[in-house]
């Protein structure tokens, strides 16, 4: 290395917090067209779906345990918070008492900051499994496939995956590209992959 | 010698002066004549009783919540035969005429028990012997007794307050009579603190929480390695965020650190807010400097390679050598504590106002009398120009001895010709921290067939607090090593402590315990593990370490060794006192009772700071989770004489929890001689769920001289808790912090 | 640019920006400096506040949000619950150096007002978010079920 890149190297080495890696790409349904069978393309749709609903941003807040995750590390949530009643947190540290209806400074933010139930749980979870899930009734809010594209397309809880605060990578993709994959999904049959 | 003398109420001006106050104060020792005290000493550490009975006295200490206040108000008011409730505490300046204001080295109430009563007896005295003379009768008639005089033969009756104008005309006694113990009335006893009720109210004012008129409020971008030169600013944008007044180049810190600023660029504005997002705006050019290079990972790899060496002997008794070779087991272990920030809750702060060539600050010190000559120096003014008004401190640990942040504030407010006060961030805290430093030991025993240790070799290597002082400075002090590495107390018949040079590429400083910290958490770390090697109980095996009652001293076997700076003939290092506590500990903890599975007893105990303390720590490993939870902590001092036994209990509890707290999380570590730890998330603290349910002290009763309360609590937490790990998993921690990744309750085994 | 607060049963003018934290609109602008800074970035507690009642990290509440709201800091909180864990906390002598108990106090407020008797689990989990450094976990755990016991 030479001494000018070092300098550099040590310049950049300033305490800030570190950049995010940039969003992962997320394809289009047109991507999938050529998929001739229904099945093969609805498990390919599905695939690219799970990867917004696996990106940290989601699946923090979808935890296995009662405690989320946080940061792109996936790191149990510090402090340490908990599901509580309608996923809203405990008694003295619900989850508004740290983050608001938009992002503020570091802190993310949405309209209804809060976690999804046990049995929507995504975390360590196949795409197979969440999709099976996001399928079940019981594991998922009670919702027609309908439903669940609109809170997909239309909630802005959800929105909040692609408007992070900057430290934070976005999910993959755009939510109109998730709601158009996940459409495309539900008229290819809504096939699981495995 | 007298040294309680009357004072003037110019002399006690702006502190306790009022008309037909009563006033005494103590001629003290100045402290070091560097402080720039004059010669003979001047009468600091005033009690005044005043015509309406209310009654002040100065606290020259700093309260940052051991409760010294209470603790100095105790000892007055008991002499003095005070009603509790009309006594005040007022916090002293920082001023030489003090002598020693350090608070630290746990010895505010070690350094001032036998003054501080000797003034109220001495008051009493005084107030009887006026009301005698008022009364024509004899003093010994005369009994002073709740904030009165009474003469019972003829029922008459005086408050002090009415007796302050008589007794302040009267001769003060030489040798004033002290009370029997047995009368103690607040001396001994858990009395409630002054600074609660405030507290609890949202009152009181700490450093950030002081306010003047037309103050304005900065920040300072710091050089982001320790000496980095600053290349180049565009402080354009800063200056046109609203409310942005200007910006104010500090000068580049030149080795060594001592307690000068480490240099930058400050934004002063309307307020904080302002004054932080200027910072953000600010275009920096900062230089590499000479410590680029340092890593901390790469760092602690150099270290392991010292320790594996021999160093200098530090003390020796027999042949550690010798015995090494021929014991029948050989067991060595290394250990490393990492750098650890104080991270009170308080960040830094201070204010400054200038008045032509006075500067007045207010700020949160433990040593306001360094801060005091620190400005001095920094602003070129001599130091009678400078004031230094101590507020209270939200934690200090230690930093808060290093007043770098007060002459920011004063250099700050020079500059911009208004009052200003310097808030740190928690980042600015955690980067530019005086740290804990960093240790690598090698430690090894030799046991004879029959499990005794034989020999004990401890090699310790770790950069010297020396070199905050001193550029270059590489070497272990003897003042370091007596904490806890040359004063080891083992009756062990070989004994070799050896150190090795470390050089800082940070600024270090004492943190709670100081070298304590580290070398504890080795020594008795070895000790259990040793206790395993011998396949014997650590509980019995460290007291058969300890051996028989006697009195240690390392000066014999070629140790320099000044015990905390007290005598050894008052405060020996007794062997019987530290296995005393060692055995209640244990017996409270019910030692070698039957365990849950997965649970682990651990004990360790040590002596600083001459007080004894030992802890049991119980934990509870969930395998399939690998969460680790402390279940139980038991505690014991033995402090000597305490003067308010339920702060001292107070910080037993805090005390192993704060060490806790740093064995199982603390961990500041460095890249490109970057600190990589910007706030809690990344240096985290123990929570309210990870604290132990169960937190049982006890502080020993005893007629001793008294010993540091505040620091001894800490230095077996981290070991104790090693050692319960250990019999919990069957993995030794020797590496610290705990947890290591910063995922919590995770712990590979 | 003038914001209307109502803070402790009083309304203020404040001339700060409207993204400025509430944290130092208090502290620097009204002079209510019980509410401690110590992070910054919501993960000590000793900035915690009520907005409308509920607890909130004023360091991460921007000064716009609270417009219109009613704001309480440690040196308004009153009421039952409030002087109950004031005359535990004394009682128990829980703080040392006190910096982080004004947060402390609002969060274990806020956690009476929702859960009259607490357990454990309950204490943990919504006390969690406040720090303390002198580590007086134990003394708070006790005085808020004291406190608790005393409300009725």
């Amino acid at each position: 290395m030479s001494v000018a890149l070092l300098i550099v190297a040590v310049t950049l080495a300033a305490p800030s917090p570190p950049e995010p890696p940039p969003p992962e790409e997320l394809n289009d349904p047109g991507h999938f067209a050529d998929l001739a069978d229904e099945e093969t393309r609805a498990k390919a749709l599905f695939g690219e779906v799970a990867k917004v609903l696996l990106h940290p941003r989601c699946a923090n807040c979808h935890p296995a345990t009662p405690r989320p995750l946080q940061l792109d590390a996936r790191r149990p949530h510090i402090p340490w918070v908990v599901r509580g009643k309608d996923g809203e947190g405990a008694p003295g540290l619900t989850c508004d008492t740290c983050h608001g209806e938009t992002n503020y400074l570091q802190q993310p933010g949405a309209p209804h900051w809060h976690l999804a139930p046990a049995e929507m749980a995504w975390v360590g979870k196949t795409p197979g499994e969440v999709c099976r899930q996001l399928k079940d009734p019981a594991r998922n809010g009670g919702r027609t496939l309908e439903a669940v594209h609109q809170h997909l397309a239309e909630d802005p809880l959800v929105a909040y995956g692609w408007r992070a605060p900057a430290h934070l990578q976005p999910a993959p993709g755009s939510q109109e590209r998730l709601a158009a994959l996940f459409r495309a999904w539900i008229e290819a049959g809504a096939h699981c992959p495995q | 010698m007298t040294d309680i003398t009357h004072v003037s109420r110019r002399e006690a001006l702006g502190l306790l002066g009022a008309l037909g106050a009563f006033t005494l104060g103590v001629r003290l020792r100045p402290a070091a004549a560097a402080e720039g005290a004059a010669a003979g000493g001047e009468v600091a550490l005033f009690v005044s009783i005043r015509p309406d009975g209310r009654t002040l006295l100065t606290s020259h200490r700093s309260e940052m919540g051991q409760h010294v206040w209470t603790a100095m108000a105790q000892i007055i008011a008991d002499e003095l035969e005070a009603d509790w409730a009309q006594v005040e505490v007022v916090q002293a300046p920082g001023d030489a005429k003090y002598g020693d204001q350090n608070t630290d080295g746990s010895r505010s109430v070690r350094r001032n028990l036998d003054r501080l009563r000797r003034v109220g007896a001495a008051m009493r005295a005084m107030l009887r012997q006026a009301a005698a003379t008022r009364w024509g009768v004899d003093v010994e008639a005369c009994v002073a007794k709740n904030h009165a005089v009474a003469h019972p033969k003829s029922k008459r009756r005086l408050g002090y307050g009415e007796l302050a104008e008589e007794a302040a005309k009267l001769t003060v006694p030489a040798e004033p009579a002290l009370k029997a113990r047995a009368e103690w009335r607040y001396i001994g006893k858990p009395v409630a603190s002054v600074t609660v009720p405030t507290v609890v109210r949202g009152g009181g004012s700490y450093g950030a929480d002081v306010r003047l008129p037309g103050m304005l409020y900065a920040v300072v971008a710091r050089p982001p390695r320790l000496y980095a030169p600053l290349r180049g600013v565009d402080d354009g944008a800063a200056k046109a965020v609203p409310g942005v007044v200007r910006t104010v180049r500090l000068p580049t810190l030149e080795a060594p650190p001592r307690f000068a600023a480490v240099g930058g660029v400050a934004v002063v504005a309307r307020d904080t807010w302002a004054a932080l997002r200027g910072r953000d705006a600010l275009k920096l050019d900062w230089g590499p400097g000479p410590n680029a290079e340092y890593d901390s990972a790469r760092f602690l790899e150099a270290m392991q390679k010292t320790a594996a060496e021999p160093g200098t002997v530090r003390r020796s008794r027999g042949d550690a050598e010798g015995a090494l070779k021929v014991a029948a087991k050989q067991v060595e272990a290394e250990y490393h504590v990492p750098h650890l920030a104080h991270a009170s809750m308080e960040p830094p702060a201070a204010v400054a106002r200038w008045s032509g060539d006075r500067v007045e600050c207010w700020a949160c010190v433990q040593a306001p009398q360094s801060a005091r000559k620190a400005v001095a120096e920094a602003c070129g003014v001599p130091l009678d120009r400078v004031t230094i008004n101590v507020t209270w401190l939200g934690g200090g640990f230690g930093r808060k001895s290093k007043p770098d942040f007060v002459v920011e504030a004063a250099r700050v407010a020079r500059a911009a010709g208004a009052p200003v006060k310097v808030q740190w961030t928690r980042e600015d805290d955690l980067h530019h921290d005086y740290f804990h430093t960093v240790s690598v030991q090698r430690l090894t025993g030799g046991l004879a067939a029959d499990g005794r240790c034989v020999a004990w070799r401890h090699r310790t290597v770790f950069p010297p607090i020396g070199s905050t002082f001193t550029a270059g400075n590489t070497t272990p002090s003897w003042g370091e090593l007596r904490m806890g590495c040359t004063d080891v107390p083992f009756a062990v018949p070989n004994l070799r402590v050896e150190s090795g040079e470390a050089k800082a590429h940070v600024r270090i400083g004492w943190l709670r315990s100081v070298a304590n910290i580290y070398h504890a958490f080795a020594v008795q770390s070895f000790a259990a593990e040793l206790a395993a090697a011998a396949n014997r109980d650590p509980k019995d095996y460290l007291l058969e370490l300890i051996g028989p009652p006697r009195h240690v001293d390392p000066r014999g076997e070629g140790a320099e060794y000044d015990n905390y700076g007290d005598s050894l003939d008052e405060y020996p290092i007794d062997t019987g006192r530290l296995a005393a506590v060692v055995k209640q500990a244990a017996s409270r903890a019910r030692w070698g009772r039957a365990l849950p599975p997965g649970h682990g007893l651990g004990i360790a105990a040590h002596r600083s700071f001459l007080s004894y303390v030992a802890t049991v720590v119980e934990v509870a490993w969930d395998s399939a989770t690998k969460r680790l939870s402390i279940p139980g902590v038991w505690s014991v001092m033995d402090a000597g004489t305490v003067v308010n036994p339920g702060s001292a209990r107070s910080q037993l509890e805090g005390g192993t929890l704060f060490g806790l707290s740093n064995a199982l999380y603390g961990a500041i570590t460095a890249r490109r001689g970057v600190v990589q730890q910007r706030n809690f998330p990344d240096f985290r603290l123990m929570r309210m769920d990870e604290a132990p349910r169960v937190v049982e002290v006890h502080v020993v009763e005893s007629d001793a001289p008294p010993g540091g309360v505040g620091e001894p609590p800490t230095p077996p937490a981290a070991p104790a808790l090693c050692n319960a790990i250990f019999a919990a998993t069957g993995k030794r921690v020797r590496h610290l912090p705990v947890f290591r990744d910063g995922n919590p309750n995770r712990l590979e085994v | 640019m003038a914001t209307t607060l109502y803070v402790n049963g009083a309304h203020h003018q404040v001339d700060a920006d409207p993204e400025t934290p509430l944290l130092w609109v208090l502290r620097d602008h009204l002079g209510l400096t019980g509410t401690k800074y110590g992070c910054g970035v919501a993960q000590c507690g000793a900035c915690t506040v009520h907005v409308d009642g509920s607890p909130r990290r004023s360091c991460v509440t921007p000064l716009r949000r609270v417009e219109g709201a009613a704001v309480t800091t440690i040196e308004g909180a009153e009421g039952r619950i409030a002087e109950a864990l004031r005359a535990a906390w004394i009682d128990l002598q829980v703080p040392q150096c006190g910096f982080c108990q004004a947060g402390q106090l609002m969060s274990a407020v806020a956690l009476l007002k929702a859960v009259p008797k607490p357990d454990d689990a309950d204490i943990d989990r919504g006390m969690n978010g406040n720090l303390c450094r002198c580590a007086t976990y134990t003394r708070i755990r006790a005085a808020i079920h004291q406190a608790a016991r005393a409300v009725k």
